[in-house]
């Protein structure tokens, strides 16, 4: 067997066909569209921005997906998502913004929602009534670290580039008539507008004013602002006049600003100022931007306080430093629970007017009016002006007052002790007074009093009484001539002639010796006829003298002086008499007090009685000087001082009656 | 089940007029089209356009459909979206017609040309009538799925009225279609003459 071997058969498989044979190219498509998907999904990825939040109260028309974050009116980016921060108090936005623009929105970036606002300068913002609110950014081209998380504003800023103008600050008691968006003007130009009208938490009203650059050099520290609200309507000489800055300022308000005096310093943003209610006040004001940060206190009074307004000016010991900003009532309750009304007056001080730094803090403020208050300060109302009529706070010390202090802790403000109104009870109720002078028959009183000075008057400008002296010289007159009849006829004479008769005889004696004895007898003769002369008559002539002057001061004349003068007492008791009958007397009976009053007054009338007096006492010293001429003590002389002493018991009593009036009028008026 | 098959019997069918020729014609005799062979070859081209329109589905799911602008006032939606918004307006019927054409019927293309792809592999199921039923719904309804992708174009080119309102489509409504174009390539290439045959490898041996 040669059998060649057969080869062992061959199993062969046949080679599968390799793996791309049998792969379909097909599948080059998945893998594209997987690989556009990817490339797609990874390009959106890296291109979508950045996220930030923010915060913001409310989230009103802010809707994910949709509301835009813009930055000068372009969108930059969308709201993602909204959510509540941890504690719930206010709402997380979360924006995607661009990635271009993410990289400056820095820790100083703005945030605030814009929606359409309405007001009396017109409709801004309409577009968002149909586009929705969005989110307005603004934050400048210098990036510095960048920031995730903002926190929201709750309104638009006056201005979002604050390098576009000053902000200041204005302090009002109340916001008047003014409103958001209100315009600043400076010489009738809208220079700026009002932002952020606001209360106080120290009181009052604040609100924010932006004004452009570059207006905004115009202010300085001395600035003054006023409110141009509404319009003012004021009567003069040149007739009514209307004043209406503009339309919107009518409706909205408006502020203005003018610095009225130099040496300025510039102004910072933010600066405080005071708003003034009027030009005149702005113009006006001693305290110009003293009192932009008044330190307040609170005064309790007891009594009224009538004529305390606000504005009402508070002196501090007599300087102006500051005045009165509310009135209001507080109720208290005393120990025994009882409720009582206090009225409560709020004043602000100026610290600078206290003798403090301007910037001082009010709790030194305060530390210093304890101070003050503990050696007596206290807080009265006082009158000043003409009649004390124009009511003020007067902060001065008041004597004799019971110890108080200070109260730090009283709400809203702390309190100063007060003490009772100024006693200046006259002056304060001086028109009271002239009220009840004015009920007083004061025409009759001065009628009657006339009438009593033209009585008195009649008696001293009277004929007869002016006579008097004239008599009187008639009667020296006489006596003149008697003396000079005794000169031209007496004795000397008859003597002279006589001595002549003696001479003659004498010379008949030395030339008749012979007739000596009948020369004797004619001596005896003489002698006789001297002897003869009539002395008597002399004598009896000055007493008649004297009875003339007697029987002429007991004559009716002279007796009218006193008459004239009981007349006029007689006369002032029925003018009593008629202030008792004319009701006076009832008004007057009713309170005491009321009565003296009116007896001031009356005494004040009396005043001029004293120189009724003083007239009677001219008229007494003028007949007394010519009454001294005759020399002391003689009969007539005694008549005459008789007289003028009644005359002065008239003018005492008619002083005394005055004074009765003046001390007890009560009885005057009542006859008791 | 014991059917014969054309394979079986040495013939090939052809797939657009239903004649049948010898196995070694190369083109039908009748209308003209190419003559293929039954293989496993076509069912990778079924996978393949599946998973591309899956892959298409997705971003046209997460991306907005339709962008509407009312009044200044802009509005994107995706999809599921829109049925959502729908549905809270109580639309219930178009938010109904929306969610069944475009989220039920390509979800239920996926699931159904998936499992008729993995199906024919084994010889468990062939020849199931049920699996003829639901390929041809699948090839029936497929088109149905381009029913937002209409909607989306109809609207784009009549609501344009500037301000007042204006829709544009999203860029979910190219993927949508793209997703429902590759799903009906997916189904068109799947060889329904492979649910009546015995899983290849075993037919072979």
């Amino acid at each position: 067997m040669n059998d060649t071997p057969q080869p062992a058969e061959l199993h062969t498989t046949p080679a599968p066909p390799p793996i791309w044979s049998r792969v379909s190219v097909i599948w080059l498509v998945p893998l594209i569209a997987l690989a556009v998907t990817l490339g797609v999904a990874w390009k959106s990825y890296s291109d979508r921005g950045v996220l930030i939040e923010i915060d913001f109260a409310d989230a009103t028309g802010i809707r994910p997906g949709e509301t835009a974050l813009k930055f000068r009116e372009v969108e930059i980016g969308t709201v993602e998502a909204v959510s509540f921060s941890p504690d719930l108090t206010s709402v997380r936005v979360g924006v995607r913004v661009d990635k271009t623009i993410a990289p400056f929105i820095d820790d100083e970036a703005k945030f605030w929602l814009v929606r359409p606002e309405v007001s009396a300068q017109g409709i801004s913002r309409l577009d968002t009534v149909l586009s929705g609110t969005f989110i307005e950014g603004f934050w400048d081209a210098a990036p510095t670290e960048q920031t995730y998380q903002f926190t929201g504003l709750d309104r638009a800023p006056v201005s979002p580039d604050p390098t576009k103008g000053t902000w200041v600050e204005l302090r009002a008691e109340d916001a008047g008539g003014l409103a958001e968006g209100a315009p600043v003007i400076f010489r009738g130009i809208t220079v700026g507008r009002l932002q952020n009208l606001r209360l106080s938490p120290a009181g009052g009203v604040l609100v924010d004013a932006f004004i452009d650059a570059p207006h905004d050099k115009r202010l300085s520290s001395q600035t003054r602002f006023w409110d141009t609200s509404g319009f003012s309507v004021s009567l003069g000489a040149g007739g009514v006049s209307l004043d209406v800055r503009s339309l919107a300022s009518l409706v909205q308000g408006g502020v203005e600003f003018e610095t009225f005096s130099t040496g300025g310093s510039t102004v910072q943003n933010g600066r405080p100022f005071r708003l003034f209610a009027s030009v005149e006040a702005a113009r006006n004001s001693i305290f110009g931007n003293d009192l932009v940060d008044p330190v307040r206190f609170t005064l309790l009074f007891d009594d009224a306080i009538e004529g305390i307004a606000r504005g009402t000016k508070v002196h501090f010991r007599g300087v102006e430093a500051g005045e009165v900003t509310d009135i209001s009532v507080r109720m208290q309750a005393d120990s025994v629970g009882n409720q009582f009304a206090r009225q409560q007056v709020v004043i602000a001080l100026a610290p600078a007017r206290l003798g403090l730094d301007e910037s001082t803090e009010a709790e030194v403020v305060t530390e210093f009016l304890s101070g003050e208050v503990e050696n007596g300060l206290r807080a009265r109302i006082a009158g000043i002006g003409l009649l004390g009529t124009t009511r003020i706070i007067d902060l001065t010390d008041v004597p004799d007052q019971p110890e108080a202090r200070v109260n730090p802790d009283l709400e809203p403000f702390p309190s100063i002790p007060t003490a009772p109104p100024a006693a200046n009870e006259l002056a304060a109720s001086a028109e009271d007074v002239f009220e009840r002078v004015q009920a007083l028959p004061i025409e009759e009183l001065m009628a009657s009093a006339i009438r009593a000075m033209d009585s008195i008057s009649v008696v001293a400008e009277d004929e007869k009484t002016r006579a008097v002296p004239g008599e009187l010289a008639g009667l020296l007159e006489e006596l003149r001539t008697l003396v000079d009849g005794l000169n031209a006829e007496g004795a000397a004479q008859k003597t002279i002639s006589a001595l002549d008769r003696v001479t003659s005889a004498a010379d008949s004696v030395l030339t008749e010796i012979e007739g000596l004895g009948e020369m004797l007898a004619s001596t005896d003769q003489a002698a006789q006829t001297f002897a003869e002369l009539p002395m008597g008559e002399i004598g009896e002539k000055i007493d008649g003298i004297l009875g003339d002057l007697r029987s002429m001061l007991g004559s009716e004349d002279a007796e009218r002086l006193p008459r004239a003068l009981s007349d006029t007492l007689e006369e002032s008791a029925a003018l009593l008499a008629e202030l008792r009958a004319g009701g006076a007397a009832e008004k007057l009976n009713g309170t005491l007090d009321a009565t003296q009053d009116a007896a001031r007054a009356v005494g004040d009338a009396t005043e001029r009685l004293p120189e009724l007096s003083r007239k009677l006492e001219t008229l007494v010293s003028r007949a007394e000087g010519l009454v001294a001429a005759y020399g002391d003590r003689s009969a007539f002389n005694n008549e005459i001082l008789t007289t003028i002493r009644e005359l002065r018991r008239a003018t005492s009593s008619f002083g005394s009656l005055a004074r009765m009036i003046e001390r007890n009028p009560r009885a005057f008026i009542l006859g008791r | 089940m014991n059917v014969l098959t054309a394979r079986a019997a040495g013939l090939i069918g052809c797939t657009r007029c239903g004649r049948v020729w010898p196995g070694e014609a190369s083109h039908c005799g009748r209308c003209g089209a190419p003559l293929a062979p039954v293989t496993t070859i076509s069912l990778q081209r079924v996978w393949a356009w599946w998973f591309a329109g899956l892959i298409a589905y997705v971003p046209a799911n997460m991306l907005p459909m339709l962008r509407t602008a009312t009044l200044g006032h802009e509005q994107a939606n995706t999809i599921l979206g829109g049925v959502i918004e729908l549905v809270a307006h109580h639309n219930y019927g178009v938010a109904a017609i929306v969610f069944i054409a475009s989220i039920m019927i390509p979800v239920a293309k996926f699931i159904a040309i998936g499992y008729l792809a993995l199906i024919v592999a084994h010889e468990k199921f062939a020849g199931s009538h049920r699996h003829l039923h639901l390929y041809e719904v699948v090839e029936f309804i497929g088109r149905w799925s381009m029913i937002d992708v209409f909607v989306v174009a109809i609207l784009s080119a009549l609501v344009q009225l500037g301000f007042v309102a204006s829709i544009h489509p999203g860029p979910a409504a190219a993927s949508f279609a793209l997703s429902v174009a590759f799903t009906m390539l997916s189904a068109q290439n799947f060889d329904p003459r492979l649910i009546w045959l015995p899983p290849l490898g075993t037919d072979k041996a």
